[in-house]
């Protein structure tokens, strides 16, 4: 198996034991991802990502 | 998310709807991991059918405590929620079925996973397909119970058509 397909194995496995997190945990993760979606698509800035949503607002360099 | 299962709730306690489940992303979640959703989806049993508007007693009832109408929704704490009347013979029974949990000390009424994956493949948009084949994989529905419930309300079809695209090849 090469570093890349251990790397997949290795995300994928620990994306499954997310599941497992309570239901009211997990909500209170989509909220915060909610919010990203939201702010990311308005362009403003976000407390969890204010450097992401920067880099998006910035005008395309000539 | 309380708050959504308090204020749910009081509208059964007030005679607005008979009952509620809710469905959807939120739903998907008890099972899954956690997923992007804008939105959280109740459906509804209305006391009554009568009238042009069939939510305006649920918004007035909302209104009065103070949670207002945001484009399709109604924004309850950071959620807001589409309450979206039982609209077939499926949704309806996934309301009848529906489990109550325990949300932080709040019943909660939410539809079961078999539920969840048959109304997904009703709708059949692309982000419906993703819900069956997430809680196909996490192991809390079987292909044949999905199969079972489908061919009950004249889905049989479009479960093929899923089979064929996502799980024979």
């Amino acid at each position: 198996m090469n570093d890349i397909a251990r790397m997949l194995e290795k995300q994928a496995k620990w994306q499954r034991q997310r599941a497992y997190l309570s239901w009211p945990e997990k909500i209170r993760m989509a909220e915060i991802m909610r919010d990203l979606l939201r702010h990311l698509r308005s362009g403003m800035p976000h407390r969890h990502c204010p450097r992401i949503v920067e880099e998006h607002a910035q005008p395309p360099k000539k | 998310m309380k708050a959504v299962a308090d204020l749910l709730n009081a509208m059964i306690d007030a005679g607005v709807i008979d009952t509620y489940a809710l469905f959807g992303a939120i739903a998907q979640m008890r099972y899954t991991e956690a997923v992007a959703t804008l939105d959280a989806d109740a459906l509804v049993v209305l006391r009554s059918e009568q009238g042009r508007d069939l939510l305006a007693p649920i918004y007035e009832f909302c209104r009065i405590r103070g949670y207002v109408p945001q484009d399709e929704a109604v924004l309850v704490g950071a959620w807001p929620v589409q309450l979206v009347p039982v609209f077939s013979t499926l949704t309806k029974e996934a309301v009848e079925l529906a489990e109550t949990v325990d949300y932080e000390g709040s019943a909660l009424r939410v539809v079961r996973a078999t539920h969840l994956a048959v109304i997904a493949l009703s709708v059949g948009r692309a982000k419906d397909y993703a819900r069956i084949l997430a809680l196909l994989e996490s192991k809390s529905v079987a292909p044949e119970e999905i199969e079972t419930l489908a061919a009950r309300h004249q889905l049989s079809e479009a479960w093929q058509r899923f089979k064929r695209r996502f799980l024979d090849e």
